[in-house]
């Protein structure tokens, strides 16, 4: 953090101008993905998907905008009004903060910080912050639950979430994704998917839970809990809230790209396009979004009791055993690990 | 503290004891209480027109109510305004995911009483419209236990499944849902002439549909074995004890079909199996309702290689006016056994029709089995019923 502040001393339009071109990139992001939800989803289903609104529906993501903007926005009586209100707001900030320490091509970062993986995890439990605010604010049963079950489960799925980090953090020597990224070069078999092939499995799925998608859309559960913790939002508020999770559900997918698939790194090295290196990123991100999207439209949910299961008596021992794995191999082998 | 004051009066709604408690150590001890959660009329998976008054100790379901009603229609008073075969159209929609069923029944029922013989070709229509009417039940079905679950898909792909066979009704009926096609005294029209083939085409198809897509999709995965094995389990005893019949009943391992056990129309000339389980739970009903589809093309294949020829409609007066007496018929829909008991006075509107609808004995199970469930477990118990609201409340 305190790097992070020397740095908005040091060159402070270069950071507001950088902030905002993130916010547009982050904003922009969630409303392509909620289009792209509905067509994967679509096509999955046997059906087209939005194709009303422009060519092939592309401008769906404005019209929505619009409705939402023009809507209403209802508060229920007796609910808390500024932890109401706010929650969205804490719900939406993370994904354009992370955004701002993730590299996309060589020398192109807002900023370059060396504890970024640590930034990373304290930023991204804001969001189950603002969940709770909101299933507290919203004066329901069916919000609480909904956050009660959001506080469950942010226990139970960000010890893995971090143990994760950790191998990529041994083998790159550093917590700056830069020299993460920079550590992966030279061709698609230096990636960390293939050492922390274990890792990556368990970084996405707490990721999935993370951004509560399906199968861990459990602070949601429209079957049962209808929305949960957002049952009672409308308008501009329901809008962030759903901004901020493709939003987070974008970022989850270039952070995954970032340590496990060499970031802007190119996979074979003739195929190196300097500034332009961002395209393999885009590239990266964008079918691990798909794989997101895939899932959600594919599997059922689990049960409460069974996320933690699964989080406590799977994912945490398999990413503590990888992370002994990782650290034995770095000091048996320092030639070729480190 | 625990709302006693309000207990008494919610268990005798219901009709029986209060629920037991999760944890009621931990309750006395820090004085925590439990919240009651109203799940319906409004809401997303009550199918329309339910409501459960839910007790909820956390997340674990101490006391279920569930409220029926919202969907009454008063089916069986308009049957007794209406002369005999101006019935037929209300109890298409009785259960409007098995309109056929609903039609057979009572058209049993008035032929009973009528005693009229119905021609062998029509009876074999009969047969092959209510297998496919079953075909078109069971797909959704197991859609909605997965939507339910969490998974979006599953239900689209059954409702394509649905839509094959509704072309085949539409084709052969006029109609997409609210047939009115099964008559007193025979069926409304023959077959289009290529009807079989096409039918044939699409079952035989839709075999290698549902492996693909619900079998190979569903079956194998762990997050489904996950949420349904042993969610709603019950005993065989307490299944007979209910009243439960059709696939709820069967999932626990009782033999009972009344399409064997009380023939009816052409089931005699046919050849299948009885499907059922032992398990008794969410994924046991899964795999009845599954196997019943087999079954059901099974059926249909059969019907349409020995198709009788001949007349589809007995000479039966447009103004039917049977003998004072009374008339019973009985069917197995796709949700269970609904039964139709007419009394006549020897006028041409019927004294008394009584529709006994397989869902509003099934649903018993609710209050039954949901307490001591989770929260999220009240859909695959929903889903072992196949709730239509049509039929739980007429």
């Amino acid at each position: 953090m305190g790097a992070l502040l020397e740095y908005l001393d040091q060159e402070p339009w270069r950071f507001l101008i950088s902030f905002g071109a993130i916010l547009f990139l982050s904003l922009n992001l969630a409303a392509i993905l909620t289009l792209a939800e509905r067509k994967v989803a679509g096509y999955i289903q046997l059906r087209h998907g939005p194709n009303r609104v422009g060519p092939r529906g592309l401008l769906q993501p404005a019209a929505d905008m619009v409705k939402l903007f023009t809507k209403e926005n209802l508060s229920p009586s007796g609910s808390d009004r500024w932890v109401f209100l706010a929650a969205p707001i804490a719900m939406f900030l993370p994904a354009p903060l992370i955004w701002l320490v993730v590299p996309f091509a060589p020398g192109v970062v807002v900023a370059d910080l060396n504890i970024a993986l640590l930034f990373f995890i304290s930023i991204t439990s804001i969001g189950a912050l603002g969940v709770i605010m909101a299933g507290y604010g919203s004066r329901s049963n069916f919000s609480l639950l909904g956050a009660l079950r959001g506080a469950g489960q942010l226990i139970s799925y960000e010890v893995p979430l971090i143990l994760s980090l950790l191998g990529v953090a041994i083998l790159a020597g550093s917590l700056s994704l830069v020299d993460v990224v920079n550590a992966q070069d030279g061709g698609f078999w230096n990636w960390y998917f293939l050492p922390q092939f274990p890792m990556l499995i368990a970084f996405f799925v707490a990721g999935i839970a993370e951004v509560k998608r399906i199968p861990f859309d459990l602070p949601e559960g429209e079957s049962e809990i209808v929305g949960g913790f957002m049952v009672e939002y409308s308008g501009m508020t329901w809008a962030m809230i759903q901004a901020s999770e493709f939003g987070l559900m974008g970022l989850m997918s270039a952070v995954s790209a970032t340590l496990f698939f060499g970031g802007w790194q190119p996979p074979l090295e003739f195929l190196d396009l300097g500034t332009f290196n961002w395209i393999w990123l885009g590239l990266k991100t964008a079918l691990l979004m798909f794989t997101f999207l895939w899932i959600r439209w594919t599997l059922p949910r689990l049960r409460m009791d069974q996320l933690m299961d699964f989080g406590w008596k799977v994912l945490v021992p398999l990413t503590i055993f990888w992370l002994f794995v990782t650290a034995g191999a770095v000091l048996a082998f320092p030639s070729i690990f480190g | 503290m625990l709302r006693d004051e309000r207990r008494p009066e919610s268990a005798a709604l219901s009709g029986r004891e209060t629920g037991r408690l999760a944890n009621p150590d931990v309750r006395d001890e820090f004085g925590l209480e439990t919240i009651d959660m109203n799940m319906g009329p409004q809401h997303p998976s009550m199918h329309g027109l339910l409501r459960l008054i839910l007790e909820l100790d956390g997340e674990t379901i101490v006391r279920c109510d569930p409220i029926m009603g919202y969907l009454h229609r008063s089916k069986e008073k308009i049957s007794e305004n209406r002369t005999y075969p101006a019935v037929v159209p209300i109890t298409d929609r009785i259960d409007y995911l098995g309109n056929m069923h609903m039609e057979h029944g009572y058209c049993l029922a008035v032929e009973d009483l009528l005693d009229v013989e119905v021609p062998p070709r029509a009876d074999a229509i009969r047969v092959l419209m209510c297998e496919l009417m079953r075909l078109a039940s069971h797909t959704p079905s197991i859609g909605f236990l997965l939507l339910e679950l969490g998974a979006f898909t599953p239900i689209l792909y059954g409702f394509r499944e649905r839509e094959r066979i509704q072309d085949i009704f539409e084709a052969v009926t006029g109609a997409r849902m609210m047939f009115h096609y099964i008559r007193i005294g025979g069926v409304k029209a023959d077959l289009p002439e290529d009807m079989p083939e096409r039918i044939w085409e699409r079952v035989e198809s839709m075999e290698a549909n549902i492996q693909r897509d619900f079998v190979d999709l569903i079956e194998g995965n762990e997050i489904f074995v996950a949420r349904t094995r042993g969610v709603g389990k019950m005993t065989q005893e307490k299944a007979i004890e209910m009243g439960l019949t059709g696939p709820p009943l069967r999932c626990t391992g009782v033999d009972f079909d009344v399409r064997r056990d009380y023939p009816y129309g052409w089931y005699p000339n046919v050849e299948f199996d009885v499907v059922t389980d032992t398990e008794g739970d969410a994924e046991a009903s899964y795999r009845v309702r599954l196997g019943e589809i087999k079954q059901s093309v099974r059926i249909i294949k059969q019907v349409l290689e020995k198709l009788p020829e001949g007349e589809v409609m007995a000479d039966v007066s447009r103004r039917v006016r049977p003998p004072e007496g009374e008339g019973f018929g009985r069917v197995e829909s796709p949700r269970g056994e609904y039964a139709v008991h007419v009394v006549s006075d020897g006028s041409d509107i019927p004294y008394r029709v009584h529709y006994r609808t397989p869902c509003t004995v099934n649903m018993q199970l609710l209050q039954e089995i949901i307490p001591g469930h989770y929260l999220p477990d009240v859909m695959p118990i929903m889903g072992i019923v196949d709730p239509v609201s049509g039929s739980w409340d007429k």
